[in-house]
């Protein structure tokens, strides 16, 4: 008997089609993973069966959830229906909850709402809940605040809101992706048990395969708001038969071809380099203290190489890159590109700092919106002494727009008429344009979706093998890291704990924190096509 | 919590200070000599010595400011000139309108505004929605002055409830006094409150369109409840900043509506000391002002930690 059935589901939006003949079913106890890439209607899904719509939204067909016909409920009925049978976790836990609320009061809601019960046993079965999703009462008090914990923390207190009436179906939305390796896989570890616990259906919906894969009974694959294969997780790998389920898999697993071989001298030094913040105490009076982000680093980058550079959130990644770059200045230690140092005094070394780009991981937020494409991707010409000008200039456009795989035209363009896949090319164009020899990719492609995160890695392999170029590969995505570089370094709290040529670290790691982060990350069946 | 509290109550008294010497600092950069400023140019020499003694004009720079400082600490502003008079009197005189005033007017304000933005949130694009906006903006446009003399047409010339101007005082009893005050405080209040609702409306739509209000309708709250309870007070903080400011401007700017209606508030005292260079009462009443926008900040910011418990712990 299933828990969830969901029959030829279609949604409209303003009349923009968004869902066409969806059929899904969940059954109690199991576990159903939806895969699709953005704008593949897999979200819509799980919130036409909250019935929690955008404004405008018409749905027909069929939700039958535990025997109610969702479609047809009223809204009192379907307010019952949410938080009680159905609970439901979000994919940004840092903004999933009320901030000026207490956890405690928070997830005693759910349990307020729907039952008649005094303020203080709903306070009693909420310290359950969260004890349930491993925020036990007296490290985690119930008068916390969500600003007090920590992203994968405060994904628990969801869960625990969630949970808190024992709900027959749980629908979780890219519950861990805005989370750390170790902390996804905890919180999907929690989930595991929980739906055997409760005998609850879980809906899982990710954009990440490999995570489904784990985790799922049934996968169900969808795209432009139609399923197009579903199956049981154990055979489906093997066993797909449409198209774009095979090329979604192919993306996920994809490995760059690389041709250009490194070179043995160093482009990139790093000596024992410390990075200090100070911290302001409270008070006016009391003390200040250093905060040591990054604790006496050294590595090299050769030319031409592809270098990963893997590690939680708070590590010391990011410092590090602020500071390779020459944006802040580091408390000891050197940092020499091609034997100049980045700093002479207390200014970045202008020659040196052109010979290195950055490219970020967002590519909504990292342009300027009201500035044309063209002019977007002329910023770095500032660190030149004679910038190129009229027709130069164009060619130069030209010429880093092409070589992303761009047009010429589109330099006109404003930054929104793009796609996230196309602003991420203009954000490489924008590195290359002043043909620099070290780009560091910092999560450069962890926003975007795998097919076309596949795209954008064959084509930094091919620039690299182009123009020589060497890379910093900065991201907490495993798999990732291993297709694109030919060594890695895995830090940990500002340390290099374990560095070596990607393919034997990945195999053979030594290190214990490695040994963690390797078995934490989500990996697909060995079979897999 | 005591920690913010006791920071602040620094800040405020350190503001003081700086704001209290930038003020008399101000006097004593004004080109030529104020007592000859405040008597014109035909005024005798002894009268202009006399003057000058009377302002505290002999002596050091330190030993005058202390003098001034110390003895606005126990409420001694001096004598204004022109009236011959204590200038602590006559502030106090006038801020016995002044005061209620304004905080009737914020009263006012405050009690169109907060259901007025709210409504117009909760039911975005409804004709309600549309109303609310229109309104507020002609509230914006419309001179308050302007206002002020149509209701005195109204109200006070045909229909006669209330009187045009003046202000009964507060001896013939509270209802009447606030009577007096209710025609200039609505006409104050009007343009605030169109303010202040468009900024509860356009708060109110942010914080409903944050993730955690989806988490509250996941847990079958409904619409309204999701607003109550979660958005409402997420909503304020822009709201408080509009209402300290609106407070201070209340308070001091009301000058062209105590002219429409004749009343003896502080806005028209300082406006007649400048007319009549009278330094002595002008000095005091910038520095009363002051003191005001300064403890009316304080109050906000104490009200942010109320309501926002991320700001408690803050340095």
């Amino acid at each position: 008997m299933s828990l969830l059935v969901i029959e030829g589901l279609d949604l409209e939006i303003h009349g923009a089609p968004i869902l066409k003949g969806v059929s899904l079913s969940v059954s109690a106890g199991q576990i159903v993973g939806v895969i699709g890439e953005s704008g593949s209607g897999k979200s819509m899904t799980a919130f036409a069966v909250m019935q929690l719509l955008p404004d405008g939204a018409e749905c027909a067909g069929r939700i039958d959830l535990g025997g109610h016909e969702v479609l047809t409920l009223s809204e009192a009925h379907l307010r019952e229906m949410r938080g009680r049978e159905v609970g439901m976790v979000f994919q940004e836990p840092m903004t999933a909850l009320n901030p000026i609320r207490t956890i405690g009061d928070q997830v005693a809601e759910t349990i307020l709402i729907h039952e008649r019960v005094s303020r203080a046993e709903a306070m009693t079965r909420a310290a359950e809940a969260l004890r349930r999703a491993e925020l036990p009462n007296d490290r985690f008090p119930l008068t916390r605040y969500p600003h007090e914990l920590s992203g994968g923390q405060r994904q628990r207190v969801v869960i625990a809101m969630a949970i808190a009436l024992r709900p027959k179906l749980l629908i979780a939305d890219e519950p861990t992706t805005a989370l750390d390796v170790t902390t996804q896989a905890q919180i999907l570890q929690l989930l595991k048990r929980l739906v055997q616990e409760d005998g609850m259906g879980l809906l899982l919906i990710s954009h990440d395969l490999a995570v489904v894969a784990d985790m799922a009974d049934e996968i169900v694959i969808m795209r432009r708001g139609e399923v197009v294969e579903r199956g049981a997780a154990k055979t489906l790998f093997r066993e797909m038969q449409h198209p774009y389920s095979k090329a979604l898999l192919a993306a996920s697993t994809h490995v760059p071809d690389r041709v250009a071989e490194p070179q043995e001298a160093p482009l990139l030094q790093v000596r024992e380099v410390v990075r200090d913040y100070t911290i302001h105490a409270s008070g006016w009076w009391g003390k200040t203290h250093t905060f040591r982000a990054v604790k006496g680093v050294s590595f090299d980058i050769k030319r031409g190489e592809s270098l990963g550079l893997v590690g939680e959130s708070g590590c010391g990644k990011s410092t590090l890159t602020r500071a390779i770059l020459g944006l802040e200045e580091v408390q000891s230690g050197e940092i020499a590109l091609d034997g100049k140092p980045v700093f002479t005094g207390h200014h970045a070394n202008r020659d040196i700092r052109r010979r290195m780009q950055v490219v970020f991981q967002d590519p909504y937020s990292s342009f300027n919106p009201r500035w044309k494409v063209g002019r977007l991707i002329c910023e770095p010409f500032h660190l030149l002494d004679n910038p190129p000008k009229g027709a130069q200039r164009a060619d130069a456009i030209a010429e880093a727009l092409e070589s992303v795989g761009l047009r010429s035209d589109d330099q006109h363009k404003y930054i929104h008429e793009f796609s996230g896949g196309q602003r991420q090319r203009i954000a490489i164009a924008r590195a290359l344009i002043i043909k620099p020899e070290l780009i560091i990719l910092d999560e450069a492609v962890s926003a975007l979706d795998v097919s076309v995160r596949a795209q954008v890695l064959d084509l930094l392999a091919d620039l690299s093998d182009r123009f020589g170029l060497s890379y910093l590969f900065i991201s907490h995505d495993l798999s990732v890291v291993r297709s694109i570089t030919d060594r890695v370094l895995v830090m940990k709290a500002g340390e290099i704990v374990e560095q070596g040529p990607t393919e034997a670290v990945f195999s053979t790691p030594q290190h214990e924190y490695t040994k963690e982060l390797i078995a934490a990350a989500p990996v697909l069946p060995a079979d897999a096509a | 919590m005591l920690r913010y509290f006791l920071k602040r109550l620094l800040s405020l008294a350190l503001s003081l200070v700086v704001a209290s010497i930038v003020i008399f600092l101000a006097l004593e950069v004004v080109p030529g000599d104020p007592a000859a400023y405040m008597l014109g140019i035909n005024a005798q020499e002894d009268t202009l010595a006399a003057l000058r003694e009377q302002l505290g004009l002999n002596g050091s720079l330190i030993e005058r400011y202390a003098g001034w400082a110390g003895g606005m600490l126990h409420g001694d502003f001096g004598i204004s000139y022109t009236y011959r008079t204590p200038v602590a009197e006559m502030i106090g005189e006038r801020l016995w309108i002044s005061l209620p005033l304004a905080l009737f007017a914020l009263c006012l304000s405050t009690v169109i505004a907060f259901p007025a933005g709210i409504w117009a949130a909760s039911k975005r694009g409804s004709v309600v929605d549309v109303v609310v906006m229109g309104v507020t903006q002609l509230g914006v446009a419309i001179p308050n002055f302007w206002f002020a003399m149509l209701m005195v047409l109204v109200f006070a010339i045909n229909l006669r409830w209330f009187s045009a101007g003046g202000f009964v005082g507060w001896d013939a009893g509270f209802l009447l006094a606030m009577k007096s005050l209710t025609l200039p405080a609505v006409a104050l209040a009007l343009p605030q409150a169109s303010i202040l609702a468009r900024v509860m409306r356009s708060s109110l739509l942010d914080t409903l369109s944050e993730d955690f209000i989806r988490t509250a309708r996941a847990k079958g709250l409904s619409k309204r409840q999701a607003l109550w309870r979660h958005a409402l007070r997420n909503a304020l903080i822009p709201v408080l900043t509009i209402i300290g400011l609106q407070f201070s401007f209340l308070l001091a700017g009301a000058i062209i509506i105590e002219n429409v209606f004749f009343l003896p508030g502080l806005g028209r005292l300082v406006f007649q000391s400048i007319s009549a260079r009278d330094l002595i009462v002008v000095e005091s009443v910038v520095m009363l002002l002051v003191f005001a926008v300064i403890v009316v900040n304080f109050a906000v910011d104490m009200a942010y930690a109320i309501v926002d418990p991320r700001l408690r712990g803050r340095r």
